[in-house]
């Protein structure tokens, strides 16, 4: 453990300077001095079983190995002479005896390279003759991702302890003992172990025992052409990924070490799921609809067409029978540039994405009560807070590097409450589980309130200091939750009590405390309200304003943040400045070199109301950049009734999707892999994205078709050559983003608001004042109720939908990976068993869902995962569409969707009989 | 005993992992380890099913493959193996008709060998199941054998 | 053979085949926890100095001091910082004898086991814990069964449990039983405690020593059944007393297990500095005499030069043998020491856990070797490089042997005997 404290050591007679603490071992390698090891790795505890890194300690008797010293003041080591080197030869052919030599090129061997280095590499200078054979090792090749060959084990514990101390998955372990000893994942068979494929065992494994399995016969390390820092496609952790390109291919993908957010670490979407930019399928030329079919045709002709059509609706109709989805998958550079398009082409704020269906209502919340939509903390304070609490969240499924910080910081102490109406894998770290019914926050939260209250464990002093109407707003918040005693919560949660007044003392008591909030709680009619009663508990007991505490919604796709934050929004510009603010219009006019009155006051539609509007004729003209609403957006019978009643519709993707079946053209756009940009993660950090490799026929990047298309529609956005171009021209629009430039973040990215090119960033928001314009906080006091939507006589269950770790959003990508296909690719049903029983339903039956707004047939999982009356259902796989069943009922104040709570009904699919016989 | 009740027997705490493990492997009847069991263990204690794996194939009294009626464990400590048990083993092997590892095809017996049992002062010696037997010679050896053939 | 043989000096084995193991009155008519309630009235820092003064050292083999590992313990634990409970700080018995030729712990158990348990509740009480654990290897059957019962007596006559308060540790003393399955290697103090965490037997790194860093990362005593067994008698009678009883550097009495080519095998406990030959022809009748293995496979081959040798722990490493254990295995002449040999390499190969290279693959390259009768330098050459580069005592182990052998027997393994 280190102690900031700097020590002065001497290795072989050099003189270092290191802080106290520190490791030796990796202390003399980044001081030059290659001590050999294969076990230790700096992202791991020490583990001593190689003893490569032998050293002499002067006062110690003995060898020592480096890797088991700190660091401290006088440390006199002795690295090389030869006596060391000698036993360290010794300890490589001990390990030659046992392994198998077998390379085939496809994995950096460090076994190889000290082989190598010590001069072992002829068998004839080796010892000890092999008896890798006679052992009889055997490799399990069973795993969808990977292959373990225990003749190439050098059994070191690496990936052990990866998926033990990095991930907190602990799904590997050795078996047997001695020189049989070999690594297995459950009960010594892979595919049927509890392994999620994250493959961070792969990336730490020093010998190719671990190997990955996708590319495996193509992939040569000697003829691998380039390798590209960028930054995960999938959600919103941000991931820094390194591209191995072969035959301009990606052929592998390695986590970055030594930067946030992930430090090396990724998820299984992260390391196996970018095969679908290499994908037969991609789109790679525009199409246009001709008799109904999709034609390909030159980019001329549709880009001429496109404009021609949108112009002849602008013109004949207004600039608000326009309307632009931008997307939360494109770089900020391409989401800037749409709704500059959007504002100053088409001419209005019909613009938004789907962040309107997914913390739209955390963020409103947010923003009226503190000033920020986007997260105050850093995802390293998952693992340093003292008490976390996670609602309406999955995290280990749908973020899965977040929750890696969380299990670390639960193995230090942290206490996690997980409050989820479903089971969540995250119940297994946590201290206390609370269950409600679903739709039933506001009553929970005010419960917590309430006894939080009762117990006076109020921050009394930052109520005064930091919350507008300080005492008063206090009693007036108390006043409101008087009447939730914790057993009228618990006869409309059906969370006991004692649970309850446990998880409020919890989590008022901590120290420090963060919450994570998720799609459980905003995707509901009562979505703000959720987060304002959430917000309430966090402000009153101070638990914000703070290192370590706040609130955090962690962002579903990989640029949800950054499309906000650049001005995708019916409502804001960029830099989250209302479009009603006259000022800042003037200001966003002279930078785009167009007189004022050109850019829209007024705000614009969202999301589902342009849905809406398009069915009731006054949206006639809809541009969709990479998102795919006939599977996201809820009542999606009602949603295809809108689509075909566009006059145009015009869809950019890099797939065909549900979506582009409507089109009337589709544009092809390069994938995050073939372009130049930069992603905003969950903590605020902008982060960059590179090209490399080249996008597939004439494909292009989403910001130049834009270019392009606004050039043509006599409106032009603007002269870039590079995509840094833009991004220098949205830190001029958008001022806490001011002082980011690629040159800043070349290495690692930095954390907004960053107001000049000399601001470090921002760790932790709200330490001095909340965003509002007073700088105090705001409590919203807000009442539990009875959702709109209840389970009836006809449709008895609640059904709820949610996200797999293997799929991800429409699946447009991730269900084009073999690798994540071969986990999950079907869609299922969650039934309480109890509930299958009584409906005589069994496991793996076909089911019939329907409710009055639509129906689909998935199959059957009888579950204790979900309780008695409630469903879930996956919603990426279209042949199952969930939204068939959802509302396009909306919260009144975020206009975000009811995703989690349809009643519905459920019925066997009858298995006919032929007739006749 | 079906595995949730020698579960309950104990807090759900890894450290009493290898307590429940003997329970169930003695308890059952089958002298070893199954699947179920296995998986019983490791959702009670919250574990990984590697974490339970790992630790019931690392003790050489635990076991994962099938075994007979009654385990035989035939001491092979240096002071054993001085005093007689390699004719000691030939014996069993022949009475038994199995070689060491192996289970009779009845699946009465499996006969395997141990590290030191602390019997040295009765040398050879050997448990079957909690039992002990000292000073083992050909006679004594049919003896005992015979005696669990009939029981 | 519970009757004491007339020379011995029976401390430890004091109540063996006079009382009844299964009946608490029988130990507290011998006089039995007396010790317990005399330990309790002192102040812990006095219980330990005495066992300082006593200069016990550990039984279990290694032979480290026992006070001092009580004291380091105590040091380690963090003052109680009221309301704060006290931080946790555990006793474990090491009750997995696993050595070769050694079963004095197990007489311990079986014959008298509220001896042991009286040990471990002083031994809380000098370092202030309020749980300990046994951890007893499986293969003892009888030992758990009576250690057990032990506990149950000693819960209902208030000496553990709810009603054995130890002034000023807050409350009881909790002893649980916990059993190993079969690996010698747990017997190693680290990695019994990662046993005792229901983990695989794998050494720890060292140091932390368990004294800082122990079960369940609490500052941990952890001792020797033998070791702990001796407390009671020290603490009765005094650590002037106790170091009147054998050597000036081996104070006290030891248990040793005397097996092999003698008349009267067997456990025998005597004043350290007894010689080999007094314990060997004396005590268990030997005769021809070609070897002695001291110590178990861990231990030493001596010959008949070292017959009149004291058995203390200095006396002993001047003639480059150990006194480990206790075990005491007697060869007579004809016997193949390349076969004891070899079944002591075969032992260490099925033990070892495979952590570490050097153990790993060296003990299946040793069997190898002796298989192939190679010359004994080759396996001693290969077993120094694994004592200095192993991770644990197991690694280190081989050498004692083959260098032992190779001092008193250089002929032996490289001749065409056996």
């Amino acid at each position: 453990m280190s102690t900031g404290k700097r020590s002065t050591v001497h290795i072989d007679g050099r003189e270092i300077s290191a802080l106290e603490g520190s490791n030796l071992l990796q202390v003399a390698r980044e001081n030059g001095i290659d001590i050999p090891g294969l076990c230790y790795h700096k992202r791991l505890s020490p583990t001593g079983a190689c003893r490569l890194c032998v050293t002499r300690i002067e006062g110690r008797p003995g060898l020592v190995m480096a890797c088991t010293v700190a660091v401290r003041e006088g440390l006199r080591v002795t690295a090389f002479d030869d006596e060391l080197e000698e036993a360290r030869r010794h300890t490589l052919d001990y390990l030659l005896a046992e392994h198998d030599d077998d390379y085939d090129g496809t994995w950096r061997d460090e076994l190889r390279e000290l082989t190598d280095r010590y001069g072992l590499t002829d068998p004839a200078a080796r010892r000890y003759p092999n008896i890798c054979r006679e052992i009889g090792y055997h490799a399990d090749e069973s795993s969808p991702v990977l292959t373990y060959d225990a003749a190439k084990c050098i059994k070191c514990f690496r990936c052990i302890k990866a998926c033990e101390e990095i991930q907190g998955k602990s799904v590997l372990s050795f078996s047997e003992r001695g020189i049989a000893s070999h690594i297995i994942a459950g009960f010594d068979r892979w595919e049927e172990s509890e392994c999620d494929g994250c493959g961070e065992c792969v990336q730490l494994c020093p010998t190719g025992a671990l190997v990955e399995k996708p590319h495996r016969a193509t992939i040569r390390l000697d003829r691998l052409e380039r390798k590209v820092i960028s930054t995960c496609p999938y959600c919103g952790v941000g991931c820094q990924i390194e591209l191995n390109v072969q035959e301009g291919r990606i052929v592998r993908v390695n986590g970055v070490e030594d930067f946030s957010p992930n430090y090396g670490r990724l998820c299984v979407k992260g390391r196996f799921g970018c095969d679908f930019v290499a994908h037969p399928a991609r789109l790679t030329t525009p199409l246009v609809r001709r008799q109904g079919e999709l034609v390909p045709v030159s980019w001329d002709e549709a880009l001429t067409l496109i404009a021609e059509r949108f112009g002849a609706i602008r013109d004949g109709h207004g600039p608000d029978a326009l309307a632009g989805y931008a997307s939360a998958k494109c770089t900020n550079e391409d989401n800037y540039l749409f709704q500059k398009f959007v504002r100053r082409v088409f001419g209005t704020n019909n613009l938004d994405y789907c962040t309107r269906l997914c913390h739209a209502s955390t963020v409103t919340a947010m923003l009226r009560s503190i000033g920020d939509g986007a997260g105050t903390n850093s995802i390293e304070d998952f693992a340093r807070t003292d008490c976390l609490f996670v609602t309406g969240n999955n995290m280990i499924e749908t973020h899965p590097v977040t929750a890696t910080y969380v299990k670390a910081g639960v193995r230090t102490g942290m206490k996690l409450i997980v409050c989820d109406p479903k089971w969540t894998p995250l119940v297994k770290h946590a201290h206390i589980w609370l269950q409600p019914r679903l739709g039933t926050d506001v009553a929970l939260l005010n419960g917590m309130i309430r006894q939080i209250f009762e117990e006076d464990l109020v921050d009394r002093q930052f109520v005064d200091e930091r919350i507008q109407g300080g005492q008063d707003a206090l009693r007036e918040l108390r006043l409101q939750v008087e009447a939730y005693t914790p057993e009228v919560v618990e006869t409309i949660t059906t969370v006991p009590a004692d649970l309850l007044v446990e998880a409020a003392r919890t989590y008022a008591r901590a120290p420090t405390a963060m919450i994570a909030t998720g799609m459980g709680m905003s995707q509901q009619v009562t979505g703000t309200n959720n987060v304002f009663a959430l917000i309430n508990m966090m402000l009153i007991t101070g638990q914000i304003g703070r290192e370590r505490c706040g609130i955090d919604p962690p962002r579903g796709q990989n640029n949800v943040q950054g499309a906000t934050d650049v001005g995708c929004s019916p409502r804001l510009f960029p830099g989250y400045i209302p479009v009603t603010d006259e000022a800042n219009r003037t200001r966003m006019a002279a930078l785009w070199g167009v007189s004022g009155e050109v850019l829209p006051a007024d705000p614009g539609l969202s999301t589902v109301e342009i849905m809406h509007a398009a069915h009731e004729g006054r949206v006639r003209g809809l541009y969709i950049m990479g998102e795919n609403p006939m599977v996201t957006d809820p009542d999606l019978n009602h949603t295809r009734e809108s689509l075909e009643r566009l006059d145009f519709l015009v869809v950019q993707d890099i797939f065909e999707t549900e979506t582009t079946r409507y089109a009337h053209v589709v544009l092809p756009a390069a994938s995050f892999a073939e372009k130049e940009g930069t992603f905003v993660n969950s903590d605020r950090r902008v982060l960059r994205v590179r090209k490399a490799v080249e996008s597939p026929g004439e494909a292009r990047e989403d910001w130049r078709i834009l270019v392009e298309l606004a050039e043509r529609m006599g409106a032009p956005i603007g002269q870039y050559e590079s995509a840094r171009e833009i991004f220098e021209e949205i830190a001029r629009a958008a001022p806490m983003l001011g002082g980011i430039s690629y040159g800043r973040i070349e290495t690692e990215g930095i954390q907004w608001p960053c107001p000049a090119a000399d601001h470090p960033g921002t760790a932790t928001l709200f330490l001095e004042r909340f965003n509002t314009p007073d700088g105090r906080a705001i409590l919203n006091p807000v009442d539990h109720v009875e959702p709109g939507e209840r389970s009836s006589e006809r449709f008895p269950f609640i059904l709820n939908s949610g996200r797999l770790l293997y799929q991800y959003h429409s699946a447009t990508m991730s269900r084009r990976n073999n690798s994540l296909n071969s986990f999950v690719n079907e869609s299922y049903v969650l039934m309480n068993p109890l509930d299958a029983r009584r409906q005589e339903l069994s496991d793996g039956e076909r089911v019939r869902l329907y409710n009055g707004r639509g129906e689909l047939t998935t199959t059957l999982r009888a579950s204790k995962e979900v309780a008695p009356g409630e469903l879930f259902m996956p919603w990426h796989f279209s042949e199952s569409p969930v939204n068939n069943l959802t509302r396009g009922e909306l919260d009144p104040l975020s206009r975000i969707a009811p995703f989690k709570l349809s009643a519905c009904a459920v019925e066997r699919v009858s298995t006919h009989t032929v007739r006749g016989q | 005993m079906v595995p949730t009740q020698t579960l309950r027997k104990h807090p759900p705490l890894q450290e009493n992992l290898l307590l429940i493990l003997h329970e169930l492997q003695n308890g059952s009847g089958r002298n070893y380890l199954t699947e179920e069991d296995l998986q019983a263990v490791a959702e009670y204690l919250n574990i990984t099913r590697a974490a339970v794996y790992g630790v019931a194939t690392y003790y050489s009294m635990l076991s994962v493959k099938p075994r007979g009626r009654h385990v035989i464990r035939l001491c092979k400590s240096p002071v054993c193996d001085m005093m007689g048990a390699p004719g000691v083993t030939r014996i069993l092997e022949e009475l038994l008709g199995v070689a060491v590892g192996e289970t009779t095809p009845d699946g009465v017996f499996t006969l395997e060998e141990s590290a030191c049992l602390g019997r040295c002062d009765s040398a050879v010696s050997m448990m079957i199941d909690g039992q002990y037997y000292g000073a083992l010679d050909a006679p004594a050896l049919a003896r005992i054998i015979g005696r669990f053939r009939r029981g | 053979m519970a009757e004491a043989h007339p020379a011995e000096t029976r401390i430890t084995l004091r109540n063996v085949g006079s009382i009844d193991p299964e009946k608490i009155e029988d130990y507290l008519n011998a006089g039995g926890y007396r010790s317990l309630a005399k330990a309790r009235a002192m102040p812990r820092e006095a219980v330990i100095e005495e066992l300082v003064a006593a200069s016990l050292r550990g039984r279990g083999g290694a032979g480290f001091s026992a006070g001092l590992k009580e004291r380091f313990t105590r040091q380690a634990t963090a003052p109680p910082a009221p309301p704060a409970p006290p931080a946790p700080v555990y006793v474990v018995c090491n009750a997995d004898e696993g050595e070769p030729g050694t079963f004095k712990d197990r007489i311990i158990m079986e014959r008298d086991p509220h001896l042991l348990i009286e040990g471990i509740l002083i031994a809380a009480h000098a370092i202030g814990a309020a749980r300990a654990y046994i951890y007893i290897r499986a293969e003892y059957d009888t030992s758990i069964r009576r250690v057990r019962r032990a506990l149950e007596q000693a819960r209902e006559r208030g000496f553990t449990g709810g009603n054995g308060a130890s002034p000023g540790a807050g409350g009881a003393v909790e002893i649980e039983i916990r059993l190993g399955a079969g690996s010698y290697l747990c017997g190693e103090e680290l990695t019994l405690l990662e046993s005792l965490e229901g983990k695989r037997g794998y050494p720890r790194i060292k140091p932390p020593f368990p004294a800082e860093v122990g079960l369940f990362g609490a500052p941990t005593l952890v001792n020797n059944v033998e070791t702990l067994a001796t407390i009671p008698a020290i603490i009765d009678r005094g650590a002037a007393w106790y170091t009147g009883l054998g050597t000036p550097d081996s104070p006290g009495t030891k248990i040793f297990t005397v097996s092999g080519d003698v008349a009267r095998p067997g456990y025998y406990e005597v004043e350290l500095g007894t010689t080999l030959r007094e314990l060997i022809f004396g005590f268990a009748g030997a005769d021809k005499l070609k070897a002695v293995l001291i110590g178990g496979a861990a231990g030493t081959f001596v010959d008949a030069s070292v017959l009149d040798t004291p058995l203390c722990y200095d006396a002993l490493k001047e003639k480059g043998a150990v006194l480990g254990s206790g075990a005491v295995i007697v060869m007579a002449d004809g016997r193949s020491l390349r076969r004891m040999t070899t079944s002591i390499l075969e032992f260490f190969e099925h033990e070892s856990c495979g952590k570490c290279v050097p153990c790993r693959v060296g003990m299946t390259l040793l069997v190898r070797m002796i298989r192939r009768k190679e010359p004994l330098e080759a396996l001693v050459r290969e077993s120094e490089y694994m004592a200095a580069n192993s991770l644990c005592p197991l690694g280190q182990s081989p050498i004692l042997p083959l260098r032992s052998l190779a001092r008193y027997f250089p002929a032996e393994i490289d001749g065409s005997e056996g």
